[in-house]
């Protein structure tokens, strides 16, 4: 897929831009804070419907704006398609194909895809479970949009299900201000945790299952032959692998460890089973990265995992999607910037940010779109 | 005029613009049609409350539904709100009655059972030879949840069903999205 035209109205620093894309690869260059990574939000939020960087609409909003409008134009395979996204400071947000705007966010997704590889990404081995959570939900997202759906439903269960455990633990503790609450319907909150739950680890489950051999692969390849990766999905509701995609068993397992934990989370107040709880464990030789992985390790790694993505992104879409690079090539050495490089070559439409253009191959720049950015402004170099 | 417009904004749906064309709107009418505007809100709020049998919104202690002698009385429709009522009846289709449970179980909100009119629910079924309780209930989480509780409620004393979810009339489905369509299969029937 080739992204056009892209158009930002009130959006973070920019007045109103429009940009055309020219050639496969396009450089954004320019000094700390002058709107680089804001282009690749952007595009980030017509593939994702959020962003890494977090944060409410309004702070997406031009100051001194009430909305900002998003457009794009992208050709893909089947035809070109328009893209508009609508930003309000009261959080409302409008999304429209093709000028139809669209009753649910949902059918948004999978119209544009990206890979989205940012510094930040390099703290995916080292960060916290959470960190792996989020990154694993948003691939899925672009694999399967109806996982946005499958999702949300499961994160309302478990806010509505530790809002009852939190009143039944203030009931605990004080039987005489509050009321006692209905063990039918904790049941039955327990019972659609499970179901909801249950959905979600088979989508991590199968989606790890299949990237799992291409990360592997490409982790061989930059890391010299040396090392092998594996990724493991270690759901919270543990069942044997071979059980990894049976609905029955896995709902099963759920219900017995809620019965098990149930004195823990009468204490805790709180949901202490499900995949909210989750992690995706990264194993080099065996040992977990995270703790000994050095740091060149853990970014060949990374490097990794996001060829992998695009690859898999790749073979599912059977299109090549866009990938966003915020910052990051200059945190690889050469020999790592050299195999990304020519993993993308120009099938991959790549959008890239950088402070200055001395860190790269000058026959990779001379091919380039360089874009040079500065206060919320682009030229053309 | 400002004072106006901010109540105007408090209504559901109006944003500040809306708020201003109403207020600029009423200011443009006869008195006599505002007094009649004023006193019909006044009026409404004062007299209509809602039905001791089944909770829909009526100005006298039993509603017209429920008084209506040509109603099935064996049925009772069970919605969450009544705009669902309303809904229903637009359909022509129901001629049973109605019980407007007024929310859905949610924790978050501070909601439990013991907040809707469920055990009101209950002692009709019991009192009113009820022979079907049809559960017409959003199939949000909220929603799934309020109906599986009065499914396990009320099972023992009559048949209880829930209305079908799937695919809009005029949709097609080639165009339907997975999430509906799984809904749709899971409600399959039997072809008669």
């Amino acid at each position: 897929m080739f992204l056009e035209q892209l158009h930002l109205r009130h959006f973070r620093n920019y007045e109103d831009q429009p940009i055309a894309f020219t050639a496969p690869k396009t450089i954004l260059v320019g000094d700390n804070a002058q709107g680089k990574s804001n282009v690749l939000e952007a595009v980030e939020l017509l593939a994702t419907l959020r962003s890494h960087r977090g944060g409410r609409d309004r702070d997406l909003v031009q100051t001194d704006h009430s909305e900002s409008i998003i457009t794009a134009r992208l050709r893909r395979l089947s035809g070109d398609t328009k893209l508009a996204m609508t930003l309000r400071n009261s959080g409302r947000r409008t999304v429209a194909i093709n000028g139809e705007t669209q009753k649910r966010q949902l059918d948004f997704l999978g119209v544009i895809n990206a890979v989205q590889f940012s510094s930040l990404d390099l703290d995916l081995v080292r960060g916290g479970p959470g960190e792996r959570r989020r990154w694993l939900d948003v691939l899925l997202v672009q694999l399967e949009p109806v996982y946005a759906h499958i999702l949300q439903q499961y994160q309302t269960v478990l806010k509505q299900r530790n809002a009852l455990l939190k009143q039944r633990r203030s009931h605990l503790t004080n039987p005489g201000t509050t009321a006692p609450i209905d063990p039918t319907q904790l049941a039955l909150w327990d019972a659609q945790l499970a179901t909801a739950g249950t959905r979600v680890i088979r989508r991590r489950a199968r989606a790890i299952a299949r990237l799992a051999p291409i990360a592997q692969q490409w982790h061989h390849n930059i890391s010299g032959q040396q090392e092998i990766l594996e990724l493991r999905y270690a759901s919270n509701v543990a069942v044997e692998s071979a059980a990894q995609d049976d609905a029955g068993v896995i709902q099963q397992a759920f219900l017995h460890q809620i019965k098990e934990k149930a004195i823990a989370e009468q204490y805790q107040g709180t949901s202490l089973v499900g995949p909210h709880r989750d992690e995706i464990e990264f194993l080099i030789n065996q040992t977990p990265a995270r703790q000994y992985g050095s740091q060149g390790q853990q970014r060949t790694l990374v490097l990794a995992l996001k060829l992998a993505e695009l690859i898999l992104i790749e073979s599912v879409i059977s299109e090549p999607p866009l990938l966003l690079l915020d910052d990051v090539l200059a945190e690889l050495d050469l020999k790592r910037q050299n195999q990304l490089l020519e993993t993308i070559q120009d099938r991959f439409q790549t959008l890239i940010t950088a402070t200055h253009l001395g860190a790269f191959d000058a026959q990779w720049v001379q091919s380039a779109q360089i874009l040079t950015v500065k206060a919320g402004q682009l030229h053309q170099a | 005029m400002s004072r106006l417009i901010e109540q105007f904004q408090r209504l559901p749906g109006v944003g500040p613009k809306t708020a201003q064309r109403l207020a600029l709107h009423i200011l443009k009418r006869p008195e006599a049609e505002v007094q009649a505007l004023a006193q019909a809100l006044l009026d409404a709020k004062q007299q209509v409350g809602v039905c001791s049998r089944c909770f829909h919104l009526s100005a006298e202690p039993v509603c017209e539904i429920c008084r209506n002698p040509g109603r099935d009385r064996s049925t009772i429709c069970v919605v969450a709100d009544s705009r669902d009522v309303i809904a229903l009846e637009k359909t022509r289709e129901y001629k049973g009655l109605y019980h407007v449970l007024g929310g859905l179980v949610s924790p978050m909100d501070g909601i439990g059972p013991e907040q809707l009119n469920i055990s009101p629910l209950v002692r009709r079924v019991n009192q009113e030879k009820t022979e079907e309780v049809i559960l017409a209930i959003s199939p949000s989480v909220e929603g799934e949840t309020t109906t599986l509780y009065i499914g396990q409620l009320l099972k023992p004393f009559t048949r209880v069903t829930r209305i079908a979810f799937g695919l809009p009339m005029g949709g097609d489905l080639e165009y339907a999205d997975e999430v509906t369509l799984a809904r749709a299969m899971e409600g399959r029937q039997e072809l008669d």
